[in-house]
Parts: structure tokens; sequence; C-alpha cells
């Protein structure tokens, strides 16, 4: 398991080579979403109003910024969920011509697919520790911030070395979760068991 | 008679308090975890959580950038009297609340279910959410906890009635599955807070279920050595599974299993998960009749159940 430092714009190479469990650092341009924007996107019919083909990190977040003597300052960041935004997340790759998804969990087969196909990774924070990050972050810019609120609008990030996150999804459609998901059931067989609840447990059906 | 003006700024301080610095037991939890932790990345994910929530308290922001459901706890006393009466109570919170969330010390969360629409203070129907506990004497206890989306919203709030033919079998095989479903790729933000409530309708185990994830001093036991063992033996299961903090492995899963329970109905046991995730956010405070205002260590919900 490797460790890479990588610059945005990414190129297809950067995370072709990526294999998951390797850690990343991130530096250059990012933006960030959140489902309302992918709504208002996907399926109201609007246009996002920037290119994202020299932009392609975007990390899954609702930040925390507040406006102090006419700038924007990040109070707090911390990459959100991503396994709720599966359902636009091949799109988002496709359309937007992503190369890599920062956000914690992890997205489903669909999106794995399309960043096989396309070259595109998904890499998920290992702490919480937004006060470890907004040092590493500065608001550039946002984009329907009065169409969509603070939180769910694009904003822009300038990031320098920004991680670690873990490679959770490569680019040949493996999934660093699922394999742990096989170590984690075989110890819960061996939790069970030891509690005196073996394999042939039923719940009595009660309805 | 406590003024409204002194309960306002009580609570407004407990919620900065409980949105921008750890509580002391979370924090002790978070010392011991990373001395037994084995996974070094596991380790060094624990160790880069705790310096962060540590400089939150020097920079007064967010332990975490999703501030979560506004939830207030009051334990008040019987004789307890306060200008305007309960109904301000709850106007001030919502006022502490609405300030809170301009100073940046919340994130404007709160919306509403349907339209989506955002207030923008985090303030809407039945929110915040209020709960009372009525005891002896003039004083009242005031409990703020900021309930996170990740541990809420991603199965870490299940409920199940479990027959009393399955008994603690069922309850422990039901605690354990929903763990482990919810806790997959970190989506409740492990290592977790869980609270089990057993027994009552569903509702009341839901309810004891979020007050023992919220509430209980983590590291607390229960008197009841019955239920003080069901704690013991979920926590030492639930971290042997190699879930780890935000799911990605290592031996801290948990920090605390914390049971409370009721009576129940002769048909069947309720009960219910409330997983809370690894910054626990809380804080509490207690105003005395003459006015004067103590900072509270923990809520102390519990003492007398």
């Amino acid at each position: 398991m490797a460790e890479y430092h990588l610059t945005s714009p990414l190129s297809e190479e950067d995370v072709r080579r990526l294999r998951i469990g390797d850690t990343v650092y991130l530096s250059g341009n990012a933006f960030t979403c959140r489902s309302r924007l992918q709504k208002y996107i996907f399926d109201e019919g609007n246009t996002l109003p920037f290119d994202t083909r020299e932009r392609n990190l975007l990390i899954h977040n609702g930040p925390i910024v507040i406006k102090e003597n006419d700038k924007w300052r990040l109070v707090s960041f911390m990459p959100t969920s991503s396994i709720r935004f599966e359902k636009w997340g091949a799109k988002s790759v496709r359309e937007w011509g992503l190369r890599m998804i920062v956000g914690k969990t992890t997205m489903g087969e669909e999106t794995a697919a399309a960043m096989k196909e396309l070259g595109c990774v998904h890499a998920s924070p290992r702490s919480v520790s937004p006060n470890l990050w907004i040092d590493s972050i500065e608001v550039e810019d946002v984009y329907l911030f009065d169409e969509l609120g603070s939180i769910e609008a694009a904003w822009f990030f300038k990031i320098n070395e920004l991680g670690p996150f873990v490679v959770d999804i490569d680019s040949e459609g493996n999934n660093y979760f699922d394999r742990l998901d096989e170590q984690i059931d075989e110890h819960k067989r061996a939790a069970l068991e030891k509690l005196g609840i073996g394999e042939d447990f039923k719940f009595t059906k009660l309805y | 008679m406590i003024k409204t003006e002194i309960y306002e700024n009580a609570l407004f301080e407990t919620i900065k308090r409980g949105a921008t610095e750890i509580s002391p037991d979370v924090r002790g939890a978070f010392v011991d975890a990373i001395e037994r932790e084995t996974n070094p990345d596991a380790r060094a994910g624990l160790a880069a959580t705790l310096e962060s929530m540590d400089m939150s308290s020097v920079r007064k922001n967010p332990l975490c950038v999703d501030t979560g459901w506004p939830i207030f706890y009051f334990k008040v006393g019987n004789r307890c009297e306060l200008e305007g009466g309960f109904v301000e109570l709850e106007n001030a919170a919502r006022r502490a609340v609405a300030k809170a969330t301009r100073l940046g010390y919340l994130r404007a969360t709160m919306k509403h279910p349907l339209t989506g629409y955002d207030p923008g203070n985090n303030i809407g129907m039945n929110i915040p959410d209020f709960t009372y506990k009525f005891v002896d004497g003039d004083s009242i206890e005031m409990s703020y906890a900021a309930k996170g989306g990740g541990s809420e919203c991603f199965g870490g709030t299940r409920h199940r009635i479990v027959a009393f033919a399955d008994g603690i079998k069922g309850i422990e095989k039901f605690v354990i599955d929903s763990f482990v479903a919810s806790a997959r790729a970190g989506a409740v933000c492990p290592p977790s807070v869980l609270g089990i409530g057993i027994g009552g309708t569903a509702n009341v185990a839901a309810n004891l279920a979020k007050k023992a994830a919220c509430l209980r001093t983590v590291g607390s036991k229960h008197p009841d050595p019955m239920f003080a063992k069901i704690e013991e033996d979920l926590y030492e299961a639930l971290n042997s599974l190699g879930i780890g903090i935000l799911g990605a492995g290592g031996n801290t899963s948990v920090l605390a299993v914390n049971v409370e329970y009721a009576y129940t109905h002769i048909a069947g046991i309720a009960c219910a998960t409330s997983t809370n995730c690894m910054v626990a956010r809380r804080a509490s405070t207690r105003i005395n009749s003459d006015g004067s205002v103590e900072k509270m260590q923990s809520p102390m919900w519990f003492g007398d159940r």
C-alpha cells in the first residue's frame, strides 16, 4: 500500500495507478457539492455554471464558511458520506469528467463501474480532524450560493497537501470496504459464538 | 426566580461549549483508545481526531462540520421557578441556537423535510427538540446534545421487538447485526457511543437509547449487574469486529455501550439502538435558584435513573 502526493487537475495516469488501501494527499484545485446540487443539475435540468475539466477533484462536503471583512473564512470542513449520492454518482463522473471523489464512506456499484470505465477513484478520510485540514484549504470562490444556500453551494477550494485519505474504490472497480466486510463477518461469527449465539440462531417471528 | 437573561446566556454558553469542546469523559476514552489501538493507521486517525478536537477548544470552532440536530434535555427541580416560565425557556433556547448559528458555532443544518427550505438558523417545526425530567429541588440542569447526521441517518438508530423466547441472546444479536450494518465504511462515524434501550413501547425504547447514547458518562456502568453485563459483553464483542475508526479497520469500534431499560409488555421486548458519533458532543450547565451558574462535567441525567 503506497502513499501518493497528487495535484489537481488530476490526469488519468495519476489515478489509474492508485489501488485500494493506498494513501493520498491532495493539492491543487477542488470543488464541493452535496445532493441538492446534483439534484439541481441532473434532476431539475439546470446547467453547472463552471467548467470541471480543469477542476476534476470533487469533495462531497457542506463546509461552514462565514464572510469576514468581505472575505470568505472556512470555519470547518469534513468530507460527508458519499454513499447517499450514489443516485447521481455515475452521472457526475461521466458528465463532469471527474478523476477523484473524496467523501466519507464509499460509493456503490454503478459509480464504481463508471470509475473503472472512465478512470476515476474514490478516497475516504481516516479521521474527523477539521482543524488539521482547514489550514490546508483556501476558499477561492463560490457558485450557486443564492440558489442552494451556503452548505449546498459549490465552493472552489485551493488545497495544499490535504489528507491523508485512503483510496477505497480504485479504477479497477475494487472496493476497500467490501474486502474489509469479509473479515468483519468472520469476526462477527466468532463474537456471536462467544456470546452463545450460534449460526443456527433464528429470531422468533412476531409478525 | 431565575431571570431570563441568566438562563438565556447559560443556554448559549452550553451550546457553544457542546459544539466546540470535547467532554472530559469522551476525551479520556480517546486517550485510552489510542493507547490500546494496534492498527497503525487507525491509531494515527484517532490521534489526529483528538488533536483536532483539542484545537477546537482553543480556536472555538465546531468539533465537526456537521453540528447535528439541536437537542435539549432539562432536568428540572420540582420547585424551580423561571422568569417567563417554561415557554420562555424554550423561546430562549431557540434564540440561543439561532445566535450560535449566526456566529458559526453551529452550521445551518436543519431543513424543511419536504421542500428542503433552509431557514438558516436551525429553527423550525419541532426543532430544537426538548425533553424534561422532574426531580426534587429548585435548580435546573440543562444539557445540550448535538446529534450528528452520520450517526443518526445511516442505520445507527434502529428498533426491533424481540420475543421473550429469544431473550438476551435475541437482544444481543439484534444489536450486533445493527451495528455491523450501520458502521460499514464508517457510515455512523465510529468509534461510537452506542445507546441501547430495552423495554417499554418502541418509542420509549428509542428514547432510552437516545439518552443512553447522548447523556450517559462514557465509562459509567449500569448499576444493575444484569444490564452492566450486557454492556460489558457487547463492548467486548463490538470491539473485536475489526471495524475501527471510520470503518477503515482497527480494534476501536465503540467507545462505550450504554444500556437503559423500562418494564415491558408480556408480549415482547422492544429494543432500540441509538448510535452517537465518536465526537459525542454535549455540554451541561446547572442554574441554582439564586441565579448562580455552574458548568457541569457530565449531564448527571441518570443518577436516580
